[in-house]
């Protein structure tokens, strides 16, 4: 595996122009594999559309500020027993940045978080929220990476160099066998993907989207991101 | 839990839904009979059991020659032997020490060859270790005619691929969306650019491997760059069109070109008939089945032209492709 980069949150600037432009000529490079499948069908993509407000729904926007740049980050509605947190890559919220970000969800509310636990070798992040929304969803659908079939269509929601809640689409490349083993998809990921969700159609959160690493999207397992739910919030 | 969960199961009888399982059980289908190759440093490469006790590869991720490892789609590892290679395809072959079962790998199912259309929905399937199988998903880019690499190699049909073939998906399969097999997929033959071999093509190099252990290349033994005749030179020789020609700017001693009296500075405007005017012109005409017989050039020498017969001969086995070009 080579160039392995860390997809980190995209700059928030103003230059939308610029990050859309950008976002252009790189999907151009591969395709979309959203255009790859030919999906003409208006069945198909009324699919997507469906599945794409449903994982938006339980995706929110993370915002940091530090010294020099203010950034976004993916992250997902968690259920955790009787209440909701935020699971995101600890590299959107870096400890640089402080413990307290603000988190926005599909239908634009700001809700004050603060970072709760942090793992880097995971690459996880708990983030509790202050007073949830009552409109908000009370969390992703959660899935099985393990029980995944090569091949199988997978998508990803995220905000891509900052374009919010977009939607990509690929296959599984490898399911995780192993207790701490990626999930690795042929996906199109870029910064701005990370910690946002990687679903199955059924719209069932089976990864984190943490890097791109030799042009494969790389996940965190939802079983591996559920033990570091457990342990941060010490459920029994 | 919210609405959409797993037990939902609201698409289930959806368009895409069907779509997801068919690519899954193609790979499925397709991983039974690719296998994983432990030839070099680092990652192993992907390889495709192409017949009985026959696993079909490529050639510049085969960095070793002897204790060569292959796993199995089942699990396990049987040592195999490089039968032989072909730097100009970048094939190889290897044979198992003892056949393995059925149940271990299969022998691939091979689509029809004209099932290689732009635009069809594809995938390409390797094994790059002991993992499983892994997959990526695209379509076919192009498809065009017969075409030469820069290595020699004579490739049946020119096979484009818009999918990314990953660090070890060399020698792996492209299967189409039913699991069958289009060819063997290939990141060294033109810089990184994922192509496919196609079948036909694995089935003469795989022939010609098993019967001779090498490839035959038709050889002369000069090298030649374009050159353009001057215009009193080819008035006066009455050229016409082949004003331009190939200049000899080497002759390899005790060559085909050398007992045949070819010398540099010669300029070949014609071969077998034809006007040249490109070395690839004269190329493209030492196809396998030229060896042994007779080529006639037309070369202006001294400014006067004469006919020269060459009787072709055959170029030593080739290198592999191996540390030229970038390959995964």
């Amino acid at each position: 595996m080579s160039a392995v980069a860390s997809c980190h949150p995209e700059e928030r600037s103003d230059e939308g122009s610029a990050s859309l432009a950008g976002r252009k000529s790189s999907t151009r490079e591969r395709g979309y594999a959203l255009a790859a499948l030919g999906m003409t069908s208006r069945a198909v993509a009324g699919e997507l559309e469906d599945l794409a407000r449903r994982l938006r729904a339980v995706t929110v926007r993370i915002h940091t500020s530090g010294p020099h740049f203010d950034a976004v980050g993916a992250g997902v509605l968690w259920p955790a027993s009787d209440r909701v947190v935020v699971v995101t890559n600890a590299h959107v919220v870096p400890p640089n940045r402080g413990d307290d970000v603000s988190v926005e969800g599909a239908n634009g509310l700001l809700v004050d978080a603060s970072v709760m636990a942090r793992n880097r070798d995971l690459d996880l992040a708990l983030l509790t929220l202050g007073d949830m929304p009552d409109e908000w969803p009370t969390g992703a659908a959660l899935g099985d990476a393990r029980a995944l079939r090569t091949g199988e269509i997978v998508v990803a929601l995220g905000h891509p160099f900052g374009v919010p809640g977009a939607l990509s689409v690929g296959v599984v490349h490898l399911v995780p066998n192993g207790d701490d083993a990626w999930l690795r998809a042929d996906i199109r990921l870029a910064p701005g993907n990370s910690g946002g969700p990687l679903a199955t159609l059924d719209g069932a959160v089976v990864g984190i989207n943490c890097m791109i690493a030799g042009g494969l999207g790389i996940a965190i397992p939802t079983h591996v991101a559920g033990g570091f739910v457990h342990e941060a919030l010490e459920l029994p | 839990m919210p609405s959409g969960s797993p037990g939902a199961r609201a698409g289930s009888s959806s368009t895409l839904r069907a779509l997801s399982n068919d690519l899954a059980a193609a790979v499925e289908r397709a991983g039974r009979t690719v296998v994983a190759i432990h030839a070099r440093p680092r990652i192993p490469a992907s390889g495709i059991y192409w017949r009985e006790g026959i696993v079909v590869a490529a050639s510049h991720t085969i960095r070793k020659e002897q204790d060569i490892a292959v796993s199995l789609p089942d699990g396990t590892r049987a040592p195999a032997q490089l039968v032989g290679r072909d730097g100009g395809t970048d094939l190889a072959i290897l044979r198992f020490d003892a056949n393995p079962t059925a149940k271990a790998v299969a022998v691939a199912d091979r689509a029809s060859g004209d099932a290689l259309r732009v635009g069809s929905l594809v995938l390409a399937v390797g094994r790059p270790g002991d993992d499983g199988v892994s997959t990526s998903l695209g379509v076919i880019s192009a498809v065009g005619d017969k075409w030469r690499t820069w290595s020699g190699g004579e490739i049946d049909r020119f096979v484009r691929l818009d999918l990314a073939v990953y660090d070890g998906f060399s020698g792996g399969a492209l299967v189409d969306a039913d699991g069958a097999v289009l060819g063997v997929n290939c990141s060294a033959l033109a810089r990184g650019t994922p192509l496919t071999i196609p079948n036909v093509t694995v089935d003469r190099v795989v022939d010609a491997l098993l019967t001779r252990g090498h490839v035959a290349r038709a050889y002369l033994g000069v090298a030649m760059q374009p050159a353009r005749l001057t215009k009193a030179i080819a008035d006066r020789l009455d050229l016409g069109d082949m004003a331009r020609g190939v200049l000899v700017v080497m002759v390899e001693s005790d060559s085909p070109a050398d007992r045949a009296g070819l010398l540099v500075g010669d300029v070949i405007v014609a071969a077998a008939g034809q006007s040249v005017a490109e070395p690839q012109d004269v190329a493209e005409l030492l196809g396998a089945e030229r060896v042994g017989a007779e080529l006639e050039l037309s070369v202006v020498r001294g400014g006067e032209r004469r006919p020269l017969r060459v009787t072709v001969g055959e170029r030593a086995p080739t290198s592999d492709v191996r540390r030229r070009g970038r390959g995964s």
